[in-house]
């Protein structure tokens, strides 16, 4: 058998971010029609080692070969001349420019030469756009299709998509892979990066796991099962980086009335969503990236409607109450993104502190008594900051998160939902974080916390309700939680206790 | 952050000292306090629609619309008075609501509908002045002329004086210490930046940001409201066309008082002290005998540097650098 | 394909029907309105704000705004009208045209790209600052007595067209086809729509946005010769408030104030009725103090209109969007 021809090697590859590692020594190798699926969770490296293929980061060490030439000072431009195209999760297309627009843009060659090529593209993969479609109308899926012609007119041998199915119907999946099958057959190399199992043995010819910045387990699909991919996928064993144990209680609440009960709630990316948290009780939302924790969470808070059922807080409806209301009736939301809904960038410390209090007091600012609550909890959460003034730009991720989770304190809430509250935050802020809940707790604050991050969920949580693709189905106790079932039941694959491992 | 605005007003303060000094010495009327008293009523009308043109601004948007409120008021005002037969100040009450109801239909169409604020408020003036034009034109008025044969007490409005004090002056203050007040004392304040910071985040902290944006073109209306009486009263009739040369002063003196254009920060102090800089600038170069058609010089070139330079913008400092080392670079 | 995808493209239709609406309702009452001549005097009156739409046009779609025209406008007008004063050539008068526009707008982008000023104030401060200049150059007076031959200039007619017409509507159309048709055109409008997606594909942004800038300043200065040959005197406040009424024209005629959309075409469009609107009034004997009325009234209404669809469209798609990923298999 003749070798196939090598497409991408990648070897010893390592980055890192402001002194957090990224990439360990990465190594990986594609050639012509392989369909490699990398599997990760966030913050694995995935992204990161694509972004350095496609030279949009440099990498601090390492080698990168393509066409078996080495590419030393890759840049985005330099990557596309050398056949490597990313289709982005979120497409980057002129949204009111039509089909043909979106594609003949940016060639130096002939407008008409490009339609031809890209109409002739089109029938050879049996798709069905028409050319004068604005792009605003098309589907995902089609903006995806709209994405991968891009990169195939650029004559690319390789294609990276990234989760290109997360935003995709069932129908418009199989019409994806269809065509992952025929530019495999056509010699093109894919980098398919994605959080389900089901693809990866669906399309993949080989597999690769990274962890923590590290290749944990790598080779051709047909040698693996499911049960091995999520054995890849758990932290090593005797890798605690945190050496402080949650105190947890095991959930016996019979007869005690929930804070906050979910009653088959029904809305946009979610459905039939039930769970409940006690008092001064930890309940993790586990799920991936995507599966629609924010979407059930914003709609909790009040800020996406609910089409059906019922939430209660303290025994209070508050299924259609809006923000303002909620909030009033004891519930805090931290938001996902901290930089888009989380802080006020360009104002104080203390500013962001007390905007949320403030609604309390009257007509006039209370000076006094805002320094005063900004300074207890600058003290209370150990946010480090110069003065209350210091403009909350300026400060780390982590002391902004704290600073936000103190605004949600001031508004004396009976439980917080905790969103990603660890994205983006160095290890120390990360600890201080985890102290602040356990405090939280003890002090008979109810928290949900919803974590991509598996440790995290997995040590800190009394219960874990785990979401998969807009439905809850399992519920996690304390006796259940340990990392496999987790990561089971993110995947949709757990169908009972399994405590073996424990 | 917040002791860098105070510095920018410092750096006003002291252009306003300057400008004394240098129309002083050009012309010693100039150090005339009555006479500096008294050129406030040629700006004073364009103080009162920045002070509250500023809280639109630091919510994000921006209203131009005001300078065609003034003439619809004012053609109100004299309408209502004068052909209706109306008490005078049931009538300027009136006018300045009406003025509030044009900010009103701003704020919703630009906080509900969406529209960018620049264009609905470019309609807005269109239209308000379009309105006083249809006015004048129905009721038959002299569009020249205007709506005179005003009251003395009418008058009195702009023209009197409170213990040697000028009305303007009187004028002048009030509305600025409401607009202080109002921006940097009260909740209400609070949330005009909190919105203007981060409209998301204010949603998420549960502010009702879209009531919030509104509430300020209303203000901004009502002012531009009061300001078109204030100049009815000063020039003695009510015409449709007042105000039409202000919409550049009222945006100078806004970005020029040290308000971020993109919203978020500011205050109606440095406001204060640039509509008096301007001020000050258009009766010292009339006393120095220069034409103040001159004046745009000054204030666009002060603009420019302002926005540019001074604390508003951190990277400039940074980008002159980059600008001389690439020069060097290009002349090597 | 789809209802969105109609509406949008109906933008330049809908305010080209509403021009013919315009005229066929107005002629209904007025059949003057309709004679070839009235249409010519139109079209003629409505040469300068045209040529200003066309620049304007360019900034808006990179996403920028330009306020400083009016005063380019009247720069440029008042140095024209001195050098054809003074004997000068027309050809003269047009190459100083196009340098004092190229310059401001170069003076524009620079502010813009280099010291990161907003475009609204940027074109703003020079809006002030062209101004004084006029009034330093003409010394605060009048540009009068223009030669006659340069008022015939906008009387010459060809095959009973408007020659400067005919100049000024085989502009707007290179300017569209190059807008549209040419690849280094489409520039513009992807800079507007996505520019992220523009840097990714290595399109050099900044300087297409400089660029954008000049082609505005250029057109500025263009309308004030048409100004100055129109007009036949140049007062200091010539073109005053212009940039405003210029907005309006393009967006009534479609064009987005957010960026990436817009033609040149539906601009022209929007200007010709924004100047139809007043002769209009005049043949249906309604008094022509409801022009700014009826302007502004319509700016509103088409805009609001507009953002509504463009929202429910935008809210609609997230939820399609949302909903995509929820498990379609029930147990």
């Amino acid at each position: 058998m003749q070798a196939p021809k090598n497409l991408v090697r990648l070897e010893n590859i390592r980055k890192s971010f402001n002194r957090n590692t990224v990439l360990e020594g990465v190594s990986l190798e594609l050639n012509e029609s392989e369909v490699i699926s990398i599997i990760g969770g966030n913050g694995a490296g995935k992204s990161t080692l694509m972004k350095i293929l496609t030279g949009i980061y440099k990498p601090e060490g390492g080698i990168i070969e393509i066409n078996g030439e080495k590419a030393d000072h890759l840049n985005p431009f330099a990557a596309h001349e050398r056949g490597i195209y990313l289709v982005p999760q979120e497409p980057l297309l002129f949204p009111n420019m039509t089909v043909e627009q979106n594609l003949t843009i940016g060639f130096r060659k002939d407008k008409k030469e490009v339609k031809e090529e890209s109409i002739k593209l089109i029938k050879e993969l049996g798709w069905n756009i028409d050319l004068k479609r604005i792009a605003a109308t098309l589907s995902i899926a089609e903006q995806q299709q709209l994405e991968i012609i891009r990169g195939l007119l650029r004559k690319s041998k390789v294609l990276i998509l990234d989760e290109p199915t997360s935003t995709l119907t069932f129908s418009e999946t199989e019409a994806l892979f269809k065509v992952i099958e025929q530019l495999k057959n056509a010699g093109v190399g894919i980098f398919y990066i994605t959080h389900r199992l089901d693809e990866v043995f669906q399309i993949s010819t080989h597999v690769v796991i990274l962890r923590d910045g590290k290749v944990t387990l790598k080779g051709k699909i047909a040698e693996f099962t499911k049960e091995m991919l999520i054995q890849g996928l758990l932290p090593a064993e005797n890798e605690d980086h945190h050496q402080e144990t949650f105190e947890r209680r095991k959930s016996n609440h019979e007869g005690e009335k929930p804070i906050l009960k979910v009653d088959n709630i029904v809305g946009d990316g979610f459905k039939n969503i039930s769970f409940d948290v006690y008092k001064g009780e930890v309940v993790g939302l586990a799920g991936l990236v995507g599966a629609g924790r924010t979407e059930i969470a914003e709609a909790i808070y009040g800020i996406n409607p609910i089409q059906s059922g019922k939430v209660y807080l303290d025994g209070k409806d508050i299924t259609k109450l809006s923000i303002n209301e909620t909030v009033d009736s004891g519930l805090a939301y931290i938001p996902e993104d901290r930089f888009l809904n989380g802080i006020f960038s360009i104002t104080s410390v203390r500013n962001n502190i007390t905007s949320q209090m403030m609604k309390r007091s009257g007509f006039f600012i209370k000076k006094k008594l805002e320094e005063q609550v900004a300074h207890q909890y600058i003290d209370r959460l150990r946010i480090k900051v110069n003065s209350q003034e210091d403009e909350i730009k300026s400060l780390s991720g982590g002391n902004q998160q704290k600073a936000v989770i103190a605004r949600a304190l001031s508004v004396n809430p009976k439980i917080i939902i905790m969103d990603e509250p660890t994205r983006g935050i160095d290890a120390a802020a990360r600890g201080d974080i985890y102290s602040i809940i356990t405090e939280l707790k003890n002090q008979g604050f109810s928290i949900l916390l919803i974590s991509s991050d598996l440790e995290e969920i997995e040590r800190i949580s009394d219960r874990i309700f785990a979401v998969y693709q807009g439905t809850c189905k399992v519920c996690l106790n304390l006796d259940e939680i340990n990392a496999v079932n987790v990561m089971k039941a993110s995947f949709g694959t757990f169908e009972g206790g399994d405590r073996a491992h424990d | 952050m917040l002791n860098k605005i105070p510095k920018w007003n410092l750096t006003l303060f002291i252009l306003i000292v300057v400008e004394m000094i240098v129309f002083g010495m050009m012309n010693p009327r100039f150090w005339n306090v009555t006479i500096l008293l008294n050129s406030f009523n040629d700006f004073v009308a364009i103080a009162i629609i920045g002070f509250f043109v500023t809280l639109v601004v630091i919510t994000g948007g921006i209203d131009i619309s005001g300078v065609s409120i003034i003439g619809l008021t004012s053609v109100i005002t004299g309408l209502l008075s004068q052909v209706v037969g109306i008490n005078i100040w049931v009538s300027i009450i009136c006018a300045i609501l009406v003025g509030g109801l044009c900010g009103f239909l701003n704020g919703v169409l630009i906080a509900y509908g969406r529209v960018q604020a620049m264009i609905i408020t470019l309609g807005g003036m269109l239209l308000y002045s379009g309105i006083a034009i249809v006015l004048v034109g129905v009721s038959d008025v002299s569009t020249y002329e205007g709506i005179s044969g005003f009251s003395e007490g009418f008058s009195w409005i702009a023209n009197g004086e409170v213990m040697g004090i000028p009305n303007a002056v009187i004028l002048f203050i009030i509305m600025f210490i409401i607009a202080y007040i109002l921006l940097h004392r009260t909740k209400y304040g609070r949330y005009i930046y909190l919105t203007g910071i981060n409209q998301n985040t204010a949603e998420y902290s549960g502010i009702d940001t879209k009531k919030i944006i509104t509430s300020t073109y209303v203000l901004s209306g009502l002012s531009a409201g009061i300001a078109g009486v204030v100049l009815t009263s000063y020039l003695g009739s009510a015409r449709s066309d007042y105000g039409a040369e202000y919409l550049m002063p009222i945006l100078t003196v806004v970005v020029l008082g040290g308000t971020l254009i993109t919203g978020g920060k500011g205050g109606v102090v440095g406001t204060a002290l640039a509509s008096i800089i301007l001020g000050f600038m258009q009766i010292g170069l009339q006393m120095a005998g220069v034409s103040t058609q001159y004046i745009g010089l000054a204030t666009g070139g002060l603009l420019i540097v302002s926005v540019a330079f001074l604390g508003i913008n951190p990277d400039f400092r940074f980008n002159v650098k980059r600008i001389i080392t690439q020069k060097q670079n290009n002349g090597g | 394909m789809t209802r969105f995808s109609k509406i949008i493209k109906q933008r330049e239709f809908r305010t080209f029907i509403f021009l013919i609406l315009l005229f066929v309702v107005v002629g209904f009452i007025n059949t003057d309105y309709l004679s070839l001549q009235n249409i010519d005097k139109s079209l003629k009156s409505s040469l300068i704000y045209i040529v200003l739409t066309v620049g304007m046009t360019f900034v808006l779609l990179t996403g920028n705004l330009d306020i400083s025209i009016g005063g380019t406008l009247g720069l440029s007008a008042a140095v024209c009208g001195t050098i054809l004063r003074d004997g000068g050539n027309i050809f003269l008068a047009v190459l100083a045209a196009i340098g004092i526009g190229a310059f401001i707008g170069l003076i524009n982008g620079f502010g813009l790209i280099k010291l990161k000023i907003s475009s609204f104030i940027m074109t703003l401060a020079l809006l002030s600052i062209t101004r004084v200049v006029q009034v330093i150059y003409t010394d605060g007076k009048w540009v009068e007595n223009i030669p006659a031959n340069v008022k015939e200039l906008s009387k010459i007619d060809i095959f009973g067209v408007n020659l400067l017409s005919i100049i000024v509507i085989v502009g707007v159309i290179f300017a569209q086809v190059y807008l549209s048709k040419n690849s280094k055109g489409r520039y513009y409008t992807a800079i507007g729509d996505n520019v992220d997606g523009a840097i990714s594909l290595g399109i050099p942004v900044k300087r297409y946005i400089a660029y954008s800038f000049v082609i505005s300043g250029i057109c500025a200065s263009l309308a004030g010769l048409i100004f100055v040959s129109q007009i036949g005197f140049v007062s200091t406040n010539a073109g005053v408030g212009i940039e405003l009424t210029v907005i309006a024209a393009c967006v009534l005629g479609g064009v987005s104030l957010a960026g990436g959309i817009g033609t040149v075409v539906g601009a022209a469009l929007g200007a010709i009725i924004l100047t139809s609107i007043n002769s209009a009034l005049v043949f249906m004997k309604v008094p022509a103090f409801w022009n700014d009325t009826i302007s502004g009234a319509l700016l509103i209404i088409i805009v609001v209109i507009d953002a509504l669809l463009a929202f429910n469209a935008n809210k609609k798609a997230k939820k399609v969007r949302l909903n995509a990923r929820v498990l379609q298999k029930e147990a």
